[in-house]
């Protein structure tokens, strides 16, 4: 019976590695996703160094104060700020232009009054206010915008603060009169003035310090790349196309009559399907030694810390997809049926389950949908490992959750399928 | 007289209300090759689907070189080969791929399983063919590497489930000839077509079947002879049949003359000379013809005989 299923096994390895269309969808199709799509999103995952924001900025202002804060904002790793394109100091049209023909996404404008309204005496009896506009493009998602806005606030209260101290203290003072001499004022704003613009006193006064880290039992120590957030995904993505390969493959017995000449011979259906699993089952395997170890050599993707836990996943992941194949080659009665069902199922799935979009970023509801696809566990496996450094024990109720789907997939799809 | 290697007995097969297959008996010698006739639905793929155990039997006892079909299938599965009527083969792998595949399902391994390749692929005139795709084959090619698969094992029994569908004249002859070089090896050959110059080549006994039933089991020409020299249909108006029955039961060469509808039907020991006389008679008697048939003694004609139908209508 073993070398019957061997038989089998071996013919239709050698029948999948003759056929370039399905090695394109094995083996080429993921790995594609994983490279144009890690590059594509490197921005969200990656330091704002690699990749920093560029933001125009049109500086109309008649004194020093705004080419001040465009000086700071250039110098933070996260932004490029061009004030000039092309030779010429940036316009306001100029700028809207630019944003129009897609060349550039956002644009500051300060205006002229800029330095003169920061400037202002507090004690004035009118008070001035200024704009400075953020043009952005439409598409622009508001994920993208609010954390720019956030930085330039921030900036701008600094140096409205820095800018307009000196004649709120002189204001003060001569409020509280002649008690106070020249030399005590000067020597009180000259502190002040170092404390505010991030000076002297600013170590003294940083008494709150943010540090990013992770929960306790997470072994990260660095914060993952592009490719440990999107090499998971695609990879399970990929692993599911088999559904397609196996289920179409079984048509294709039935069709050609050879699974007729099978059942004549001297062997078991059992040994049959047996034999017909086994080397997609293999494939799936090597699809996944492929996706994660070029993704670790090319990319220098971490694959984690416990070798005994990604096999583990792997197989139980791989025995998921080769059950759900199983069960669509027992649903299915026409090879046009099989090619419908795949590209449905292996879509919706993989939407739902966060291949494409990670599920955190889905609404409550949609999360726990995804949560009865196979996907969604294998995706969350692999994180585990991969982005958050568990180790074997984590991960094993996730691995028995991929074992539950593969053995739902099997019962149902032995018990459905017909032979002929 | 050889001994049996097959034996029908009462073998019925119902799917739903429906009867496939009618309480069919028959036995199968050693070395025979035997045909089994009928037009589509008659049966015949049925019955060959159980004997070849890809069906199961509802009613009635086979045995297989002395294997009970239902209590001993495995058994019977080692001794019978199977070649379906569609091109049961992988098309992107080789011929040798193919055929090795088959052969390691039956147990066939290493340098005796190449040799076998090797014995067969020549006997069906593909050796020098072995390593190329079957995609690339021509249709009789395919046809050969799908009667090669089936004897990769060297089955005593060869089930052939109308091999000759779709083949150019040339391959089809190719075919007959490997077909008649086994039978002279001594294998026992169960063929099924709706071409009746085929059996009437290969066969050595033959049973037509309609419906469910074995309307005649014999040698072709035992069967042949049940037209004697041949059958004459000859249509006349209601009362000319009347009046020239006696007549041309009288005619020489005229064994029997009844009446069927508006025709009547006439067994001759040789159609052409009492066709002649017939067309006379008529000619003196001044009576148009409406129609003529003659059936030649051929098993075709036999068939028409029994059932009133067309084999390949």
């Amino acid at each position: 019976m073993l070398n019957q299923i061997l038989a089998i096994a071996w013919k239709d390895l050698k029948i999948f590695f003759k056929d370039r269309g399905g090695m394109v969808i094995i083996f080429l199709q993921p790995m594609m996703f994983i490279i144009v799509m890690s590059y594509a999103l490197s921005g969200l995952f990656s330091s704002g160094t690699d990749r920093p924001i560029q933001i125009l900025a049109v500086n109309q202002d008649q004194g020093t104060q705004a080419a001040a804060i465009i000086q700071k904002l250039d110098e933070m790793k996260a932004f490029t700020v061009e004030t000039t394109w092309e030779g010429e100091a940036v316009t306001r049209p100029a700028a809207e232009r630019l944003i129009v023909e897609g060349k550039r996404r956002l644009a500051l404008v300060f205006q002229s009054d800029f330095s003169e309204v920061l400037e202002q005496n507090p004690a004035a009896q009118e008070r001035r206010t200024t704009k400075v506009l953020l043009i952005a493009d439409p598409a622009t998602s508001s994920q993208f915008v609010e954390p720019i806005l956030g930085t330039l606030q921030g900036l701008l209260q600094k140096t409205t603060y820095t800018a307009m101290m000196p004649k709120g203290i002189d204001y003060l003072f001569e409020q509280l009169g002649p008690a106070v001499s020249d030399a005590e004022r000067e020597k009180f704003k000259t502190r002040a003035e170092e404390a505010i613009s991030g000076g002297l006193g600013a170590d003294r006064m940083a008494v709150v310090i943010v540090e990013q880290t992770t929960p306790a039992g997470m072994r990260v120590e660095k914060n993952p790349n592009t490719f440990q957030q999107n090499v998971p995904g695609y990879t399970i993505y990929g692993i599911f196309w088999i559904v397609s390969l196996l289920a179409g493959s079984v048509m294709l017995e039935k069709r050609e009559g050879t699974f007729r000449r099978l059942l004549v011979a001297p062997m078991s259906r059992a040994a049959m399907l047996a034999g017909k699993v086994v080397p997609y089952y293999i494939i799936n395997l090597l699809q996944l030694i492929l996706m994660l170890g070029v993704s670790s050599l090319l990319f220098k993707m971490s694959l984690g810390y416990s070798l005994a836990a990604l096999v583990a996943v792997s197989l139980a992941a791989a025995a998921t997809a080769t059950g759900l194949g199983v069960l669509v080659a027992s649903l299915a009665r026409t090879e046009a049926q099989v090619g419908g069902l795949a590209v449905l199922l292996l879509l919706t799935l993989s939407a739902l389950g966060g291949c494409f979009v990670p599920r955190f970023i889905m609404p409550e509801w949609l999360q726990t949908i995804g949560l009865v696809t196979p996907h969604a566990w294998a995706l969350d496996a692999y994180q585990d490992l991969l982005v958050r450094g568990y180790g074997l024990i984590k991960v094993l109720p996730k691995v028995g959750a991929l074992a539950a789907f593969a053995m739902v997939f099997f019962a149902i799809g032995v018990w459905r399928f017909r032979f002929e | 007289m050889p001994p049996a290697i097959i034996e029908v007995n009462g073998l019925v097969k119902k799917y739903g209300d429906r009867v496939a297959v009618r309480g069919v008996t028959f036995t199968i010698l050693e070395g025979d090759i035997f045909g089994l006739l009928g037009p589509n639905g008659a049966g015949k793929t049925t019955t060959i689907g159980i004997l070849a155990t890809l069906l199961t039997l509802d009613e009635g006892r086979v045995t297989i070189s002395g294997y009970d079909l239902v209590r001993e299938a495995n058994r019977v599965k080692q001794v019978i080969g199977f070649v379906p009527q569609e091109l049961a083969l992988y098309p992107t792998i080789s011929a040798q791929d193919n055929l090795a595949f088959f052969g390691r399902i039956y147990g066939l391994r290493g340098a005796a399983l190449k040799k076998r390749i090797d014995e067969v692929l020549v006997l069906v005139g593909l050796g020098d063919r072995a390593g190329d795709a079957v995609q690339t084959f021509s249709g009789g090619m395919k046809r050969r590497l799908n009667i090669a698969a089936g004897l990769i094992h060297q089955p005593r029994v060869l089930f052939l489930d109308e091999p000759t569908v779709g083949v150019d004249p040339q391959s089809r002859n190719f075919i007959f000839e490997h077909i008649e070089r086994l039978k002279a090896e001594g294998m026992t050959i169960i063929y099924t077509t709706h071409y009746m110059e085929e059996a009437e080549r290969l066969c050595n006994r033959v049973a037509i079947m309609d419906e469910g039933c074995i309307l005649a089991l014999d040698t072709p020409q035992g069967l042949v002879s049940l037209l004697g020299g041949g059958v004459i249909y000859i249509g006349l108006s209601s009362e000319a049949i009347r009046a020239l029955l006696p007549s041309i039961q009288a005619l020489p060469g005229v064994g029997a003359a009844s009446i069927q509808g508006s025709r009547l039907k006439i067994e001759t020991k040789d159609a052409r000379p009492t066709l002649l006389k017939l067309i006379e008679l008529c000619n003196t008697r001044n009576t148009p013809v409406l129609s003529l048939e003659i059936l030649e003694p051929n098993l075709e004609s036999v068939f028409l005989h029994l059932t009133g139908k067309r084999l390949r209508n």
